[in-house]
């Protein structure tokens, strides 16, 4: 998985905040693939699988 | 579009969006020296791919060198070429 | 300021003619989580970021939305420009081809027109970069209904194109709000 970004490893999670955990490149796909998939990174690519509409939610819940 | 012309197309659509990936991670990580050689390397490469299709098929750009008459006016225009399953 | 790249940012392949998906896919030419309130939304945040690295990312990402709206354009060019008159009558295209023929025009899907009350920028850079981020998802979550209707091949694998390309920008929003939070705690900005 990704080492940990220097930005990561303050440890100190304020309240109220957002944080998104900073991504390190690591592996990259061919361009060919890269175009493909919609992203350089194995790590960042995401399909979205079509299942059963529960009417709610997308990719992630269903 | 003849064959030759859509491969290469497709080739400079895939470097150029390697450097816009690589593009948009370095704003985020500048310091990342294994992203900026990956970056450097696919531009140079870029140039060359550019270079060859101006020079064989017209301009991509309009501030390139065009033969006679102006042909970066040419057509297929982006939007009227279709892209085979390839 | 701007160059034009004589090309596509995706290879796009259209199968057939359907006005009435041309008329769905619209909501992403004119709609309020469609490329041109991403592009017009990112660029105008621009003037007010206080890092270099986060002018950039909204030049850049602003920029690529753009390039997402000529694909979304020619998606309904492609799915219009063949049919005829009968083709599109008793479709919701209709609507649209009175007033505008084939041309795509920015409005959404339920025909309202583009406006920039589909679009914030406060001034300040956390709700900026918090707006870019829930846009980014809006317009993911907008992708995926828009697969869910489509039954071309070719606009499909386009759409999906563009969905993943909002899930990269998300994590770079997400990162330049790390980088502008920790500047501007620095600077005690408040």
């Amino acid at each position: 998985m990704n080492k940990t970004y220097h930005y990561d490893k303050e440890n100190e999670w304020i309240l109220a905040r957002a944080y998104v955990p900073f991504q390190i490149m690591n592996q990259v796909f061919s361009p060919n693939e890269a175009l493909k998939n919609g992203t350089l990174f194995p790590e960042l690519y995401r399909p979205y699988e079509l299942k059963p509409n529960k009417g709610y939610g997308g990719a992630y819940y269903g | 579009m003849d064959r030759e012309q859509k491969r290469l197309l497709k080739e400079i659509m895939e470097i150029s969006f390697v450097l816009v990936e690589t593009s948009l991670y370095l704003d985020t990580h500048p310091n990342d020296q294994r992203a900026l050689s990956l970056h450097n390397t696919y531009s140079q490469k870029y140039s060359e791919l550019i270079s060859q299709y101006e020079n064989r098929y017209g301009l991509i750009t309009n501030t390139g060198i065009s033969g006679y008459p102006w042909n970066y006016i040419n057509d297929p225009w982006p939007w009227e070429i279709n892209f085979d399953i390839s | 300021m701007w160059i034009y790249e004589k090309k596509l940012q995706y290879p796009v392949r259209v199968d057939t003619t359907n006005p009435t998906l041309a008329a769905m896919i619209i909501e992403q030419f004119g709609g309020p989580d469609g490329e041109l309130s991403a592009g017009i939304r990112y660029l105008t945040q621009r003037w007010t970021m206080p890092t270099n690295q986060a002018k950039a990312i909204l030049t850049d990402i602003g920029t690529e939305e753009l390039a997402h709206w000529e694909i979304i354009g020619t998606l309904v060019w492609r799915l219009v420009k063949d049919a005829t008159v009968d083709q599109i009558k008793g479709t919701p295209f209709e609507a649209h081809f009175v007033n505008h023929g084939k041309s795509p025009f920015p409005h959404n899907a339920a025909g309202e027109a583009w406006t920039a009350g589909y679009i914030q920028s406060k001034g300040d850079p956390i709700a900026d970069l918090h707006e870019d981020m829930a846009a980014e998802e809006k317009a993911r979550a907008t992708y995926e209904w828009l697969i869910r209707v489509s039954d071309d091949p070719g606009v499909i694998d386009t759409l999906r194109f563009l969905r993943q390309r909002e899930i990269v920008h998300f994590q770079r929003f997400g990162e330049t709000l790390r980088i502008v939070q920790e500047e501007l705690d620095r600077k005690k900005y408040y």
